[in-house]
């Protein structure tokens, strides 16, 4: 009888270990009750004077220009989407919020989804700006005089924060950052300016980071640094490292080559570990810039052809290998530098890029700018940076595009 | 054609000389009491037509008249009439000279306001002793002898008036005692005249043509019962008057711009020119397409520059006994000129080093081809009822057509996208740029003068004033290349194409009435007690419509060369134009109201004028803002007390020491509140809605002395305490094209002397006068600065400095030589201003400062017989250029050139 309610009791048992092995942790839902968030706005048609949260999974159109008072917020959940019609513009007094997530990010763009149909974000006099996993695309319309705007404009010494972003297709500057302390980490510009424009232009006292970008086939230079003519004081100085500049400069003619990154006007740069591929100029530091302070060196450049004969002129025959420190600036390579010699030497071995020189604004960015195993530009990086180049890092520190 | 006519002209003239007569009369007119020449006095013949007026000198000359016994006759307004017999004999000229006495004021008598038109035709000289307030006139005798072509030339010559010009035209504004055009104001007929320039209240000087003036008069200080907005002075053009006797004056003359000797009139089509817009065109919301723009106006044909032409004429009669009195003059110019010029940019040096220092960063040289034509017709026409009672009509008309090309050649120096590694190297951009700009100026008075009784004089007008200026379809290339180190060039590329059609318009009715007292005190003594009041509204819009034209990408995305105009892809970037968005399209408003009293005292030694008037101002714009913009609708209203004293003691009958003080204000012009940019030539203006308007306080002091026949002297000073006074300094300055805002800083102070010196010795005659003026003001500047431990900063710093547009030293000198026998006269005049400030530069320790300028000019003429005089004019003899420095560095350097005209002049 013991035996068999021992049996029994050691079966029992053993049941429940195996039981428990398949057991779940505890949760809680709330189910009944849903906290809001904070003025949330309406889906459907949005223009003037708005604050609120955009909320997550739903469409808005804006339709006539979106002004964010200063003191107020315009936030956006993860997944929300915003169509803008009538060459709209957001005006951003107050401070912006677009906080996207990776698995949710959040869509601006015009509603015929062609270049230069929307005014971006014109944040001359905002408080704030951050902008996390967030599409912007399309942006650059003509203004109210007719001429092009910046994708993002801020001309006041604020803190903007721009990571993980997504731009494409704008007509000018993509971002044009005056004064202001900036965060700008592992977004993605593509194809970017008409037939001038900087990808990231920052000028008047800026200072920050500019780090694991890819910005790829911008018309004018891909990063441009310069402090006010008038003011020289306080002096534009930014870290610019681990990015991957690829094909810039070549729309606005070579009478204005574009540089992937360049240095004037009394700013100081510290520009490592940056892979520099296809670029009309590669490494520009002008004459007037402030060549004491500035730093550089382990930079990758690269060119996939000997010679890049213009398609249009085809007396414009251009060796990219000449200009990695073009002879119009004062900068030059310094040992740590990786420069091509020739085809193949020093090929960062992106996973998937045909190598286009020149594209058109609206070109289609389906590259892939990882790198493959073996790639030169891995273990040679400025160790304060990171030990690799460009913005796809080993360490997954870079970009998460 | 023109030249056809003036052939032609010419032809006829010199035809009805030939047919000579045998008898003549000649001589001069003078004051009994000073001796001085009485210009303008008509002797004739009693029941006879024809007859002469005497000129400057106060000669006359009558001839081809029947030898015999004639009754002569003088008419001249203030003067007793003058009859005599003389008997003219064959074959010879008789020669009369004539003293006339003026008439007595008798206080006494009854009639004190005897006639209406007691204001009129009085010589210069006389009106500047006799005023009650500082004053400076010149006559048209003056500016018809001397190489003054329009109103600005003319008034170059009044003592401490200085002109503020532009670089690449014409335009010209008074600039008196060192103060800038805005502390100023123009009068036409005693009243304002609206302006057509978008960027000021005032008219340009160079379109009023200096045939239509009786005479100029230079207030310097302001009695209760003028407009309260001069703190320099005021200028009022005066134009002719309906004459006592028939009158008739035709001139013409042509001339050239010796800068064409050296280089090509740069000419573009003006046909190509598109008057209206594509949105007035085809209505708003149309989509332009790039054939909806011409290409002709932007392909610049270098020619040889035409000839330039001025032809005017001038009629005017009597009828009914002289009740109804009508004059008409017109005055036609079609001018060709040209500025070579050289622009630069400075900016601070931050090279180690350097020490933060100007340095120049871009080279531009620009060549400018204007062709401008003026027409000014004036027509006046009067009614006397009686003695007691007269009506008036004025109608100015004025028309400027300019069209100019604008060629410019921009290097960088340093910095930006310019890669340049030494001297040849670097970006190249071209901007050229073409544009017509039509201006029409209406100006209608209606005016009368009553004697009501005695004692009670009432006048009063009514004015209507409406200028209108259009600039269809400004167009402006810009094309880049770039200079390799190894000096390779690479082609043209198309930057950008602008075209911008603006109009803008102003327009005022003003109504204004004055009621005086007059009575005896005794012997010698008189009251006068005046009140009276002004009504002003204006109105003002702008409209602008801008089309931004791009290089259409190729295949690549790039751009492709620029060949040429023709040949060119464009697209156009906004394809609606900027029309129903653009902040530039504003419209404003201005009313003033104002009213005064005053009471002038003559006693037998003292006259003291002194009163109070009070200006209500209101001022507001809309620019009808699409996005809603708190600044975008803006109302200032203010009142402005503004009492006056004027004090002349006669210490002899030959001199007057005059003592004054009176308050004035300076408004700001309604573009400059408005916060829009406004393009010009290379200066944008964006307008400050916070800006205030200025107040003085003003005290002068003047002695003047008549010592002998032809001869004056006056020696001044004055202070002046400016309250907020308007300057432009520079807020940014972007591709050769500078913007700047009118701001406040605070308070100036203006101290300045002048003299005035005028003697004949015979056939030569001495003009001068000199004016010396210094002001100070504080401004805050960007500092920029290392310190012991090696910190840079650049932080705000006071800096005093001279008021914008203040002229510190001012000499003009004429000399003349006349010479009755040959009818022979020359004048050489001569003109300094020492350095101006310019611009107000951001950064501490520097401005822009206009050098020192010396003008020579040359003007003589000859008569060749009766009624026919032969003319010719040199100006800017010495080649002087217009130079604008900040530090050592030349910011830009506008040279012009000597221009000459010879030409006719036929008078009855």
């Amino acid at each position: 009888m013991l035996t068999k309610y021992s049996q029994l009791f050691v079966k029992a048992f053993c049941a429940c270990l195996l039981l428990s092995a398949c057991s779940k942790e505890e949760t809680t839902t709330f189910t009944q009750i849903k906290i809001p968030s904070s003025s949330p706005i309406s889906p459907g048609d949005i223009s003037g004077f708005l604050k609120g949260t955009l909320l997550t999974g739903q469409t808005y159109t804006v339709t006539a220009d979106v002004t964010v008072k200063k003191g107020d917020t315009l936030a956006a959940q993860p997944g929300a989407i915003v169509i803008v019609k009538n060459n709209a513009q957001f005006n951003v007094q107050g401070v912006l919020q677009l906080l996207g997530s990776k698995e949710q990010p959040i869509f601006f763009n015009s509603d015929s989804k062609q270049p230069g149909t929307w005014g971006g974000f014109q944040c001359d006099s905002a408080q704030a700006i951050t902008i996390k996993w967030t599409h912007i695309d399309n942006t650059g319309g003509p203004d109210a005089g007719g001429s092009a705007r910046r994708t993002i404009l801020v001309n006041r010494a604020i803190a903007v924060d721009i990571e993980d972003s997504w731009f494409t297709n704008g007509q000018d500057d993509l971002m044009g950052l005056f004064h202001a302390t900036v965060t700008i980490l592992r977004n993605t510009i593509s194809s970017s300016g008409s037939t001038d424009g900087e990808g990231i232009n920052l000028k008047s006292g800026a200072k920050g980071v500019v780090a694991y970008n890819v910005i790829f086939s911008q018309a004018g230079s891909g990063i441009k640094l310069e402090t006010n003519k008038t003011v020289p004081f306080p002096q534009t100085e930014v870290e610019v490292y681990n990015n991957t500049l690829v094909s810039n400069g070549w729309r606005r003619g070579s009478a204005e080559p574009g540089r992937a990154v360049s240095v004037g006007v009394n700013a100081i740069g510290h520009i490592y570990n940056n892979i520099i591929v296809n670029c009309y100029h590669g490494l520009e530091l002008f004459a007037d810039g402030d060549l004491v302070k500035t730093t550089y060196g382990n930079n990758l450049f690269y060119a996939t052809v000997d010679v890049y004969t213009d398609l249009v002129d085809s007396t414009q025959k251009i060796n990219i290998r000449d200009n990695f420190y073009p002879a119009s600036g004062v900068g030059a390579t310094v040992i740590s530098d990786l420069l091509s010699k020739k085809i193949g030497n020093y090929d960062p071995l992106f996973v998937n890029f045909d190598g286009k020189v020149a594209a058109p604004n609206g070109y289609p960015n389906n590259y892939d700018f990882r790198l493959q195993n073996g790639s030169p530009a891995y273990g040679t990086g400025m160790a304060k940076y990171n030990q690799d180049l460009g913005a796809y890092t080993t360490d997954n520190k870079g970009n998460q595009h | 054609m023109a030249n056809k006519i003036y052939g032609l002209l010419i032809f006829i003239f010199t035809a009805s000389v030939a047919f000579a007569q045998n008898a003549g009369l000649k001589g001069q007119i003078i004051d009994k009491k000073t001796k001085e020449p009485l210009s303008g006095a008509y002797v004739h013949f009693d029941d006879k037509k024809g007859g002469a007026i005497t000129d400057a000198f106060g000669q006359y000359f009558i001839s081809n008249v029947q030898p015999g016994l004639y009754k002569v006759k003088v008419k001249y307004s203030g003067y007793e009439q003058f009859k005599a017999e003389i008997e003219l004999t064959v074959n010879a000229t008789s020669k009369l000279n004539i003293e006339l006495s003026e008439k007595v004021e008798s206080i006494e008598t009854v009639n004190i306001y005897s006639k209406a038109n007691i204001e009129s035709e009085t010589s210069s000289r006389r009106a500047e002793k006799n005023a009650a307030n500082i004053t400076n006139v010149l006559s048209a005798q003056a500016m018809q002898r001397s190489p003054d072509i329009n109103a600005a030339n003319a008034l170059q010559r009044v003592s401490a008036v200085t002109l503020q010009r532009n670089s690449g035209s014409d335009e010209a504004y008074a600039i008196i005692r060192g103060l800038e055009p805005r502390y100023n104001n123009t009068l036409i007929n005693g009243v304002k005249v609206a302006s057509p320039d978008p960027a000021s209240r005032f008219i340009s000087l160079s379109i009023v043509p200096s045939d239509l003036l009786e005479r100029i008069e230079v207030s310097k200080t302001l009695t209760p019962q003028m407009e309260g907005d001069a703190i320099g002075g005021t200028v009022n053009l005066v134009f002719k008057d309906a004459p006592e006797n028939e009158y008739f004056k035709v001139n013409g003359s042509l001339g050239y711009s010796a800068i064409f000797f050296n280089r090509k009139f740069d000419e573009f089509s003006h046909g190509a020119v598109q008057t209206k817009s594509v949105t007035e065109k085809f209505g708003a919301g149309y989509t332009a397409h790039p054939g909806n723009f011409s290409r002709a106006n932007l392909d610049f044909v270098k020619k040889n520059a035409p000839l330039t032409s001025l032809l005017g004429f001038t009629y005017g009669h009597r009828y009914f006994k002289n009740k109804l009195g009508f004059i008409i003059s017109d005055s036609y110019q079609n001018q060709y000129y040209g500025t070579n010029s050289q622009f630069n940019i400075a900016q601070l040096d931050s090279r180690p080093g350097k020490g933060y220092q100007p340095v120049i960063s871009d080279v531009a040289n620009r060549t400018y081809s204007t062709q401008q034509l003026n027409n000014g017709l004036s027509g006046h026409i009067d009614y006397r009822f009686n003695d007691k009672n007269k009506i008036g009509l004025d109608n100015v008309f004025l028309y400027t057509y300019i069209a100019q090309s604008r060629l410019s050649i921009d290097t960088s120096i340093i910095g930006g996208n310019g890669g340049r590694v030494g001297p040849g190297t670097g970006a190249v951009f071209n901007d050229n740029r073409s544009g017509i700009q039509e201006q029409s100026v209406e100006n209608l008075k209606l005016h009368g003068t009553h004697v009501l009784s005695n004692h009670l004089l009432f006048d009063w007008a009514g004015v209507y004033s409406n200028a209108i200026q259009k600039s269809p379809d400004r167009a402006q290339i810009s094309t880049n290349k770039l200079i390799n180190p190894d000096f390779t060039s690479t082609p043209d590329y198309l930057y950008t194409i602008s075209r911008i059609w603006q109009k803008s318009g102003n327009k005022d009715v003003s109504v204004l009435a004055n009621l005086a007292y007059k009575t005896g005190l005794g012997k010698g003594s008189s009251i006068e007690i005046k009140a009276g009041g002004l009504y002003r509204h204006s109105t003002r819009y702008n409209s602008q419509n801008e089309y931004t034209l791009r290089p259409t990408p190729t295949a690549t995305g790039g751009k492709s060369p620029f060949i040429d105009i023709y040949s060119v892809d464009w697209l156009v970037y906004n394809v609606t134009g900027s029309l129903a968005s653009d902040k530039a399209n504003y419209t404003a408003y201005e009313n003033i109201t104002a009213g005064y009293g005053q009471v002038k005292i003559t006693l037998n030694n003292v006259d003291i004028t002194g009163g109070l008037r009070v200006e209500g101002t209101e001022q507001g714009y809309d620019t009808h803002p699409v996005v809603l913009d708190i600044r975008s609708n803006a109302k200032k209203t203010y009142t402005d007390a503004l009492p006056s004293l004027q004090l002349k003691f006669k210490l002899t009958d030959k001199s007057n020491i005059r003592a004054s003080y009176f308050k004035s204000i300076s408004r700001p012009a309604l573009y400059e509140l408005v916060p829009t940019p406004t393009f010009g030539e290379s200066t944008d203006v964006t307008g400050n809605p916070d800006v205030k308007h200025a107040v003085a306080d003003n005290y002068d002091i003047r002695y003047e002395l008549f010592p002998k026949n032809e001869e004056q002297l006056f020696i001044g000073a004055f202070y002046k305490n400016i309250n907020n006074p308007i300057e432009f300094a520079l807020t940014s300055l972007v591709s050769g094209q500078a913007n700047t805002s009118p701001q406040n800083f605070g308070t100036a102070k203006v101290t300045g002397a002048e003299i005035v010196y005028s003697k004949y010795f015979g056939n030569i005659g001495v003009l001068g006068n000199y004016t010396y003026t210094y002001s100070k003001i504080n401004t805050t500047k960007i500092y920029t600065s290392t310190d012991a431990s090696g910190v840079t900063t650049s932080i705000p710093k006071l800096q005093s400095r001279p008021l914008q547009g203040q002229t510190g030293n001012v000499v003009n000198i004429s000399l003349l030589y006349k010479n009755d026998q040959r009818k022979t006269f020359v004048q050489l005049a001569y003109t300094y201003t020492s350095k101006t400030l310019a611009f107000v530069y951001p950064n501490y320790g520097y401005d822009y400062y206009q050098q020192p300028q010396s003008f020579l000019s040359l003007s003589g003429e000859q008569q060749v017989c009766k009624h026919f005089v032969l003319t010719a004019k040199l100006n800017n003899l010495l080649n002087t250029p217009t130079t604008i420095k900040i530090g050592g560095l030349v910011q830009s350097k506008d040279i012009y050139n000597l221009s000459f005209n010879i030409g006719f002049r036929y008078s009855l």
